[in-house]
């Protein structure tokens, strides 16, 4: 069966490439405002939730504090997991591109 | 504790609508509040029991979103006060919201089978009137020691009522929660 996170959620694939750089939570929040154009704004508890989650599954590790705050960052399989997603979508792009004249049923 | 976490959390948000501010939430649940002339919010979180060291994480995660943390405990229940802006919510997204429903259902229902059990236990020996030869009694005898128990029989339903409460209050968000996993 797949794992439970997958496919990602925007919340979770938003963290995951924002911690592509090391980052404490509020940080990654303010990020993936920035990123998104200001359409993903991370409320507290979706992203201590989100944080919690990917940590114990091994997809992010703290990696340092900065101040009180502990800092964050993508693990190698987190990466595995975000290069899955890129081809997922990848090909969901692909069938956005041909034409609905070309399908051989 | 608490039975309806979301029934707790509207009754505190309509007082702070009315111009008021939480200041203090005592261990027996005495709200303390003061005028202001700001609006505020209130949102109750609830947390699986949270580690030493994890409680400073979530402490620290919400108030740097501007959360003034007001009660709690490590154990699960928290309030949180904010000034009323555009970011009022703890929960932004469909799954974190639906897992915090999954966690009340659990607090729910961890309470509410240990009452049930404890009842078990009350009136499994006993029986609902503890009072000897109650029933083979007559006429005012009968009503008024009828009477006399009756105040023991409801002390000793409380688990049992409490338990029922429980009951709605899972029932309620596994509601929420199955309308959230739905969409």
């Amino acid at each position: 069966m797949k794992h439970k996170l997958l496919p990602l959620s925007e919340t979770m694939h938003y963290i995951l490439l924002a911690l592509r750089e090391p980052l404490h939570g509020y940080a990654v929040m303010q990020k993936i405002e920035k990123i998104s154009n200001g359409s993903v704004i991370l409320a507290a508890g979706t992203l201590y939730g989100a944080i919690e989650n990917l940590h114990k599954h091994g997809w992010i590790e703290p990696v340092g504090e900065s101040g009180r705050r502990k800092v964050y960052m993508i693990t190698s399989e987190g990466n595995a997991i975000l290069k899955m997603e890129q081809n997922r979508l990848l090909h969901i792009l692909s069938l956005y591109e041909r034409s609905e004249s070309n399908e051989k049923i | 504790m608490f039975f309806d976490i979301e029934k707790q959390e509207q009754w505190l948000n309509k007082q702070l609508h009315k111009g008021y501010r939480c200041t203090h939430i005592s261990g027996l649940g005495i709200y303390t509040f003061e005028e202001t002339d700001k609006r505020y919010v209130m949102r109750m979180d609830y947390q699986d029991y949270l580690s030493k060291q994890k409680f400073k994480d979530y402490k620290g995660l919400y108030e740097d979103f501007g959360w003034v943390y007001i009660a709690g405990s490590r154990l699960g229940g928290h309030y949180w006060q904010k000034e009323d802006d555009n970011q009022n919510e703890i929960f932004s997204d469909r799954q974190s919201r639906s897992n915090y429903y999954k966690r009340l259902m659990n607090y729910s229902a961890g309470f509410g089978l240990m009452l049930l059990f404890i009842s078990y236990l009350i009136f499994n020996d006993s029986g609902l009137y503890l009072a000897d030869g109650l029933w083979s009694m007559e006429g005012t005898l009968f009503w008024k020691a009828f009477l006399f128990e009756t105040p023991f029989v409801l002390l000793r339903s409380i688990p049992f009522l409490m338990a029922v409460f429980f009951g709605c209050s899972f029932y309620k968000a596994f509601r929420k929660y199955s309308t959230l996993r739905e969409g």
